[in-house]
């Protein structure tokens, strides 16, 4: 009976570890491989504050999780320079040099001989010791981890980070701080994973190096593929099941170490067999979105256009001008003195040869490039030096000649991401106005509903991205720019590729954003639908304006035109 | 003086064979991407299979040096073929084949302890000649494995410049799509280099017999050497992965004057992260390959 509650405090520690290491890797796709050090750190923190300090609980537990949260925000500082493989074996060696640290810092850990006794956890002078007492105190923080994950994860916080997982430079160009959301998320993960150490310190009263192991993170690993990336309770599911799968083994009379060695099989066999025949995992990603919330929300009769586009008021001047923009790649200059005017109202055209410049030009107006020299004003203020989500945030947004959708979120989530000022966007108001955040979401639900009803693609709402149509998805992104409510939009060729029919519906778009005094610059190759689209055009080459004007006069002189075809 | 004349020597040996281990994995991962985790456990195959040859079926060590080579050529070329390349042909996400790269890595590891359990295995009758240079101790493996550095990469350099595989191989790691149009057949290519690369590791693996003998986890460290060295040298650079295995050779063996030898697994990877967060792209990367 002991073995059978002993297998359900287990299977509580590791549902902890896994949805907590989901949020990292199936949320945000950080492929960080060290979570067993906080789990480690947690367990040895409360290990020692307990039996060397004397501390009552809860304070070795908020001391755990305060720790383990400071060290994966300093973990998460290599993840800011360097992704992918880099990272993996960054926080691979982490780990490598925390068990060194466990096994050789004999004075704090104990050394290989770990540190025992650690009390069992009491809590107002009742002793909650042996798995039968300890069970229910496991499950009830299991819960609370997991509720608080799943609040997270379902948070505008948590769709901006699997926005950072599908493109990292698509959710900087809807305004998201990269920045914050990987420190945010390993700072939590972190965290989280500390509090099934330290209840793994006063469960089992022994701490040791073996336990926290880079297999123990491959475990986790595995638990979470094969409950499946980015759904949480997948995680609690794979928990459950990669425990109870080897505990069989107990049942068997086996040669000493030979056990340890046939779980590590397992756990490796488990994880191929997955891959193969269902790398998605147990229960797949749920669709989110809020499937109620478009109809709840929608007031009863509204116009579908109503709300999609915040009017802006009419003003004189340029919005966006850029003057004496220089950029060199090594000897290749890609810009040279390049000057862009931008009033609202207007849709420009930035046309040229390719290799012109043109996309350059894009990235340096909206901080994806630091321009050798020049300076870029907004509305008169300086804004040279600020990177792409605040630019966003002061009116400038852009899209991507290939496109960037979030693919494997729905196509009302690529739109609710790049609604403005969130307050659900920061894990503090998560937790301290959850309510109002929930208010908050629902109406930006209900507004991104709007665009998507305006733009054309309401009935698609439900969808993933990555199943529309090429045209629909021409269409999302330029649903996705209005959503950010920036007063200039800069589309790299949102035409191209389009029939006459889709084309002519973006180009009406664009037409009726101008209207409502948005600056609006696109790059675009094909002549007939610039003139079609186009108030101003300026012509770029080599990197320097050759020509400004109305379309139909530059179209006119021979000179440009015998360049652009050459 | 004298201690650290003896760590600079047992420097250049340790960084002889972290130089061999970056060289195979530089190239592997360079030209086909893939994170090759279970590099450890070939390396491991590799010993094994030449203890079974010169103790158990008593060859000359040379022959079984040469078979170890051998085995790991095959078992690489095995893991791409049989695992790798059907993953990436269904168009699994890099991240998918790195967790395949991981398992594999569980799986063969726990066989290896099944069937040659976890103590260690050498080659008695094996001791390698000492010269003794005024203070200085250095023995015969420090100084093969210093000349087999300089072969391997004269031979891979001739071997990428020269020849058609060379070339083809150098052309899927500049761009691995134009490659596929100008008609280079990649799987092949690639088939070609896992099994250079795990042989490269190879020769390492059997100086590592010869030293310490074999035990089933014996390529868990030297993973992870092999990567510290190929990124502190910039990946995929021939005189880059031999700096950068030399550096990390001297920095762990001359730490020790300074830092307890319990500590020397981490000296590697402290280099590592520091590398990481100062110069992602490598410390030599300027050096062609």
């Amino acid at each position: 009976m002991d073995l059978v509650l002993h297998i359900g405090v287990m299977i509580c520690l590791y549902a902890i570890l896994a949805t907590s290491f989901n949020l990292l890797i199936g949320f945000s796709g950080l492929f960080a491989f060290g979570h067993a050090t906080f789990y480690a750190v947690g367990a040895y923190a409360t290990a020692l504050l307990t039996l060397r300090l004397g501390w009552p609980f809860p304070l070795p537990l908020i001391a755990s999780i305060v720790l383990t949260g400071a060290i994966g925000l300093a973990i998460a500082l290599p993840s800011l320079r360097v992704s992918g493989i880099y990272l993996i074996i960054t926080t691979l060696a982490l780990q490598v040099i925390a068990i060194d640290v466990m096994l050789n810092w004999t004075g704090l850990t104990g050394g290989a001989s770990g540190i025992s006794g650690v009390p069992p956890l009491t809590i107002l002078g009742h002793a909650f010791g042996g798995p039968a007492r300890f069970l229910p105190i496991a499950a009830l923080a299991a819960a609370l981890c997991f509720a608080v994950a799943y609040h997270v994860g379902n948070s505008p916080f948590g769709r901006a980070l699997r926005a950072m997982r599908e493109n990292e430079s698509a959710a900087a160009s809807v305004g998201k701080n990269i920045f914050y959301l990987k420190v945010g998320v390993f700072g939590l993960s972190a965290a989280l994973a500390s509090v099934a150490g330290s209840l793994f310190a006063h469960y089992l009263s022994y701490v040791g190096a073996d336990s926290f192991q880079v297999s123990e993170t491959v475990l986790i690993l595995s638990m979470v593929v094969v409950g499946g990336t980015g759904n949480l309770l997948g995680s609690v599911l794979g928990a459950a099941i990669l425990v109870l799968l080897p505990a069989g083994l107990a049942f068997i009379d086996l040669p000493q170490g030979m056990a340890g060695q046939l779980r590590l099989l397992i756990y490796g066999l488990v994880l191929i067999l997955f891959l193969v025949f269902r790398p998605e995992g147990l229960l797949r990603e749920p669709k989110r979105g809020g499937k109620k919330a478009p109809h709840r929300n929608m007031p009863d009769g509204a116009p579908p256009a109503m709300g999609a586009i915040v009017p802006l008021a009419a003003r004189e001047g340029s919005a966006l001008s850029a003057v004496g923009l220089n950029k060199r790649f090594g000897g290749i200059v890609a810009i040279s003195s390049l000057d862009v005017d931008l009033a609202s109202g207007r849709i420009t055209g930035l046309v040229g040869p390719n290799g012109a410049g043109k996309t350059t030009a894009f990235n340096l107006l909206t901080g994806f490039l630091v321009a050798d020299g020049g300076e870029i004003r907004f509305r008169g203020k300086l804004l040279t030096r600020l990177r792409p989500h605040e630019l966003v945030r002061a009116g400038i947004a852009r899209s991507f000649q290939d496109l960037r959708l979030f693919t494997r979120m729905s196509v009302l989530e690529n739109v609710l991401v790049a609604l403005p000022r969130q307050s659900g966007d920061r894990l503090s108001a998560l937790f301290l106005r959850p309510f109002a955040v929930r208010r908050e979401d629902a109406a930006n639900t209900a507004r991104a509903m709007a665009i998507l009803a305006f733009i054309g693609l309401g009935d698609r709402a439900m969808d993933l991205a990555e199943d529309l149509s090429y045209a629909e998805e021409k269409l999302l992104v330029v649903a996705r720019l209005i959503a950010t409510d920036a007063e200039v939009l800069l589309l790299d060729e949102p035409l191209s590729g389009l029939d006459g029919a889709a084309m002519q519906k973006i180009i009406d778009l664009l037409r009726q954003l101008a209207a409502r005094n948005r600056a609006i610059c696109i790059i675009e190759h094909n002549l007939e639908a610039i003139r079609n689209a186009c108030d101003h055009l300026v012509y770029l080459d080599e990197g320097k304006a050759l020509a400004e004007g109305e379309p139909g006069a530059l179209m006119r002189d021979p000179e440009l035109m015998r360049r652009y075809f050459k | 003086m004298d201690l650290f004349a003896q760590l600079l020597v047992n420097g250049l040996g340790n960084g002889s064979r972290y130089a061999l281990l970056g060289l195979g994995f530089g190239l592997i991962f360079g030209t086909t991407r893939i994170v090759h985790f279970a590099y450890g456990p070939i390396y491991a195959v590799a010993a094994y299979a030449a203890w079974l040859a010169a103790s158990a079926a008593g060859l000359p060590l040379a022959i079984s040096a040469a078979i170890g080579v051998a085995g790991a050529a095959l078992a690489g070329a095995a893991v791409y073929g049989l695992a790798y390349r059907p993953f990436e042909a269904r168009g699994m996400s890099s991240h998918s084949v790195l967790i395949l790269s991981l398992a594999l890595s569980i799986v063969l590891d726990s066989l290896l302890t099944l069937a040659f359990t976890p103590s260690v295995q050498t080659i008695p009758e094996f001791t390698a000649p000492i010269f003794i240079l005024g203070p200085v101790y250095v023995t015969a493996l420090q100084l093969g494995q210093i000349a087999a550095v300089v072969a391997v990469a004269a031979i891979l350099t001739l071997f990428l410049r020269r020849t058609r595989y060379g070339q083809a191989i150098l052309a899927l790691g500049d761009n691995r799509d134009m490659a596929r149009i100008v008609g280079i057949d990649t799987d092949r290519i690639s088939l070609v280099v896992f099994a250079i690369g795990s042989a490269v590791s190879a020769i390492a693996a059997v100086f590592t017999l010869l030293n310490e003998g074999a035990t089933p986890t014996m390529g868990f460290n030297p993973v992870f050497i092999a990567f510290v060295v190929a990124v502190v040298g910039g990946l995929g650079s021939i005189p880059g992965a031999i700096a950068g295995g030399y550096l990390v050779g001297l920095v762990e063996s001359l730490g020790l004057w300074k830092i307890p030898t319990e500590w020397q697994n981490s000296i590697a990877f402290v280099l590592l992260f520091l590398v990481m967060l100062v110069r992602p792209q490598g410390l030599f990367s300027g050096l062609k390959r």
